[in-house]
């Protein structure tokens, strides 16, 4: 296998076919007592982190200077975002003298939004910030349908009124490629929004903190990362053709 | 990371003008990949000077032909 399918040989790449299959093993290893295997979340931990942290020893030395900068910005990228969501909770639990019900969820929850921040900066990285909102706005959309159709097929009303949450997505991808900057800036608007929106259901409904959180992370992360990524100013030569 | 398009490189007409080589090969040449390579075409990266160097041998020519300052660049303080 040659050019960009070279990945796909665990010959030429073992390292991402072993980190892959020790996060597979720790999600499909048997469950017990309705909790899966401590030692399982491990292996998935391991299989994340592992290879970069041998990189960081100099033990790996698989990536070129390229990708090592990409993984570190990425890795910076993560920090923040991760470092300014835990400095708001703590206030937030702090203001009120509040107590968390479920610290483990909490955990879960800044795991996911490392690992999303991570993931968004690398493709930023790797496909250009204009691909990369285009390509995650209209993914995002076509899974939030799918989500959608799969739970709502029989109520076509509620089905009607659930796809239109998918119309930021779709036609934020649309608006892109016409006018990244404007778009934007009405994608943040549009975050904003749902934050309010969201945040206001929370409080109607009862919902846990961390059940909110992760549905903004879910929804609204997307519309604010494909949003930052468009406001840049163009580069030349940043659609050129590939050889 | 990214720059600050006070640098212009002509790697991917030296690539051309080197018999038609392909990115992957010249990656294969340099010690990077194709993704870096691609990434270096479109100004998106600047290499090291490691890179830079190897880039040049492998293409038959000088950093300073594949790598510009363009004007009004860093030194227009």
């Amino acid at each position: 296998m040659t050019g960009s399918l070279a990945w796909l040989n665990p010959a030429k790449k073992p390292v991402p076919w072993i980190s892959g299959i020790l996060v597979l093993l720790g999600f499909l290893l048997p469950v017990r007592e309705g909790h899966p295997s401590w030692w399982a979340i491990l292996l998935t931990g391991l299989g994340t982190f592992g290879p970069g942290l041998l990189r960081e020893l100099g033990w790996l030395k698989d990536k070129d200077e390229f990708q090592l900068q990409a993984a570190r910005r990425a890795g910076y990228h993560a920090f923040l975002a991760a470092g300014l969501v835990a400095f708001l909770w703590i206030a937030f639990v702090r203001s009120g003298d509040r107590q968390l019900k479920n610290p483990q969820e909490l955990a879960t929850f800044f795991a996911a939004l490392l690992w999303f921040t991570w993931m968004l900066s690398s493709l930023a990285t790797y496909w250009g910030a204009r691909k990369m909102a285009f390509r995650v706005l209209t993914l995002y959309g076509a899974a939030w349908l799918l989500f959608n159709i799969l739970s709502h097929w029989k109520q076509p009303l509620a089905l009607f009124m659930q796809c239109l949450l998918t119309a930021p997505f779709f036609g934020g991808a649309w608006l892109s490629r016409r006018w990244p900057r404007s778009t934007g800036i009405l994608l943040l608007g549009a975050s904003g929004f749902f934050l309010i929106f969201i945040g206001r259901l929370h409080h109607q409904r009862g919902f846990p903190l961390v059940v909110t959180a992760l549905t903004l992370l879910l929804f609204v992360g997307p519309l604010v990362a494909s949003g930052l990524a468009l406001l840049p100013r163009s580069r030349a030569g940043e659609e050129a053709p590939e050889a | 990371m990214r720059p600050r398009h006070d640098i212009r490189n002509e790697v991917r007409r030296h690539r051309v003008l080197a018999g038609g080589l392909t990115q992957e090969e010249l990656a294969e040449r340099v010690g990077a990949t194709r993704q870096t390579i691609l990434a270096i075409e479109k100004g998106s990266y600047n290499p090291s000077v490691g890179l830079a160097l190897r880039l040049a041998a492998a293409l038959g020519t000088t950093v300073e032909q594949l790598f510009q300052l363009e004007e009004g660049g860093a030194d227009d303080r």
